[in-house]
């Protein structure tokens, strides 16, 4: 009898553990998808009390939204997408019809991420695959200013923002040119390694290296047959030693800059971030940050952790490549992929403990644009509301359901996140792999002036195969949710 | 006798496995949760903390969805101890067994809700 207890406890926690191993990979994006993309509201569920409807559809890979004086609404599509699909970056004004007209147009330089309105001109944060990260100030009429170029963009992430301070200055973020500070076979497939061997990722300020290095054919050479070895912060194929001291400088890796609006060199504010996508002040001051975390990939794959929304704090290094929260990556099991051992950390000491996290987010969520509630005619005022763009699973890792591909809002103070706007069914998921014409992949969420109204910004339909990504253009979506 | 018994199990197993009905509980599905006893609060923030990352809001995400399967909860304390399968293990430097507690109480909670 004991031996059957027993038998019934080993069978009923297999159950549970779902048998991880043996079950493949069910994305939101590992679909398939016939255009034209079908949008239908009433396939949307939101709590009692709110409605959503369409502002402008057959938008490409639209990434952020912002008001003028009048509230409105401009979109900035982004001319870049994973699967290196090149198109070309546009401000675009929505009108009341919801037709668009053109108000600037960028070059091969993609993606712009983000856009932000002040005081008479947009300020739009250029991604910068090709020729490194800009900020650009763009003016009603279309002119096209840089405040600062040649950030180091081109790799895995991207320039990303802005956003306007209460000091009034420009604040931006950069993300990490890698997964977990190791440049390998993910960086290759993505296609930037081939173009730019020599990028690699840049501290903010000298770190020490604890010298671990990853072997792996040589990709840049298909023609070889020697393996290479790769350290932390180096070029593919360096080598690193246990000791050895990184020079930090500024403009870097994973952090969060400022200029002011006139342009000039950017100032540090903090770092230690991975993709520091979403930015926002709330009505107070505080900047907040929503921070995309590791994947499953590369040299040093890293399992299980959620994206994290942080409160930003001047001088602070914020955990990367080490750490996830407030728990380095060699912390007993938790971050070791299910075919490898956990990470090693790469950094002999760390410039401080980092801080707790306001909220964690599912894992591979991708949880990014986000913007604070303040009317509270609207509702959840100070609260925190993010757009989840939705897994990239497979090629960031294994999920057993599709995670993300809605609204959520935090409540800063608990952590605690309740969904906000979601695809009806049985299932979450995209609407393109449910079948519907509600939400496909929500990147940015943003107020109107008056508060009354929350915008959010749909990329649009991105399948996901071993292959990699596969964007489709004119997908993309404004929604606007109001108060019945 | 003990074949009845190992039926019931994989008969479990397979119920566990497929799950029952729906897991969404979100407010937009399921509505607003009703309000909550201090246990089942303490519960929510540290289920935010620690499980809802591979469990969004008790669904399948990078783990399988929880929400919708007769879990006891000796089993549930089980598998967070024990850490089978992907899922890491918490000992009690991470979650004390009053947490442990209230966390359960609180999924309890959540799977009846909706």
């Amino acid at each position: 009898m004991r031996l059957l207890k027993l038998l019934m406890a080993a069978v009923l926690t297999f159950s549970i553990s779902g048998c991880y191993k043996i079950r493949g990979s069910s994305g939101g994006g590992q679909t398939e998808f016939k255009p034209p993309r079908k949008i239908n509201s009433s396939d949307i569920a939101l709590p009692s009390g709110y409605r959503i409807e369409p502002v402008a559809t057959k938008l490409t890979f639209p990434t952020g939204v912002a008001f003028d004086e009048k509230g409105t609404p401009y979109v900035v599509e982004a001319g870049y997408s994973y699967g290196e699909l090149w198109t070309t970056p546009r401000l675009l004004k929505i009108e009341p019809d919801g037709k668009t007209t053109v108000i600037a147009e960028g070059g091969k330089n993609g993606p712009w991420t983000g856009v932000v309105y002040h005081n008479g001109e947009f300020f739009i944060a250029e991604g910068g695959e090709l020729e490194g990260g800009k900020i650009l100030k763009v003016s009603q009429d279309g002119k096209i200013t840089p405040l600062i170029e040649n950030l180091p963009s081109m790799g895995d992430h991207h320039t990303n923002g802005p956003a306007i301070g209460p000091d009034g200055m420009v604040y931006f973020s950069q993300g990490v040119a890698t997964n977990s500070g190791v440049v390998g076979e993910d960086n290759f497939r993505f296609g930037w390694l081939k173009r730019n061997p020599e990028f690699h990722d840049i501290p903010c300020q000298d770190i020490t290296l604890s010298g671990r290095n990853f072997e792996t054919k040589n990709f840049i050479d298909p023609d070889s047959k020697d393996k290479v070895s790769t350290g932390a912060f180096s070029p593919f194929g360096r080598k690193t030693s246990s000791g050895q001291t990184i020079k930090g400088k500024v403009p870097c890796s994973g952090a969060v800059m400022r200029i002011t609006t006139e342009g000039g060199g950017p100032e540090l504010v903090a770092w230690g971030f991975r993709n520091p996508f979403g930015m926002a002040f709330t009505p107070n001051g505080q900047l907040f940050v929503t921070d995309n975390m590791y994947d499953e990939r590369g040299s040093r794959p890293v399992f299980g952790t959620g994206d994290i929304l942080w409160a930003v704090t001047s001088g602070t290094w914020y955990g990367w490549p080490d750490y996830h929260g407030k728990f380095p990556l060699n912390e007993h099991d938790h971050y070791a992929p299910a075919k490898g051992k956990k990470p090693e950390l790469l950094l002999a000491r760390h410039p401080n403990y980092p801080p707790r996290p306001v909220a964690i987010f599912p894992v591979h969520s991708s949880s990014n644009g986000l913007d604070f509630s303040r009317n509270p005619a609207f509702g959840h005022a100070g609260e925190a509301f993010v757009a989840q763009l939705g897994d990239e699973a497979p090629t960031t890792g294994k999920v057993l359901a599709p995670v993300g591909f809605k609204v959520v809002r935090v409540n800063v103070r608990t952590g605690i996140i309740n969904e906000f706007a979601v695809n009806k069914g049985k299932q979450n998921g995209p609407a393109s792999w449910l079948g519907t014409g509600g939400l496909e992949r929500p990147i940015a969420a943003r107020f109107s002036p008056d508060g009354n109204a929350l915008y959010v910004v749909d990329f649009g339909v991105l399948l996901q195969s071993k292959k990699g990504a596969e964007p489709k253009t004119e997908t993309g979506v404004l929604w606007k949710i109001t108060r019945k | 006798m003990k074949k009845r018994g190992l039926m019931a199990v994989l008969l479990a197993s397979l119920l566990l496995q497929t799950g029952c009905g729906s897991a969404r509980r979100g407010e937009p599905i399921a509505g607003p949760m009703p309000p909550l006893t201090p246990a089942v609060a303490k519960g929510q923030i540290l289920f935010e903390r620690h499980c809802s990352q591979c469990h969004p809001g008790g669904e399948a995400g990078v783990g399988p969805a929880i929400t919708n399967k007769p879990l006891p909860g000796f089993l549930i304390k089980f598998q967070v101890r024990r850490g089978i399968g992907a899922m890491p293990s918490f000992s009690d430097e991470h979650i004390t067994d009053q947490q442990l507690d209230d966390l359960i109480t609180y999924i309890k909670a959540l799977r009846r809700h909706g």
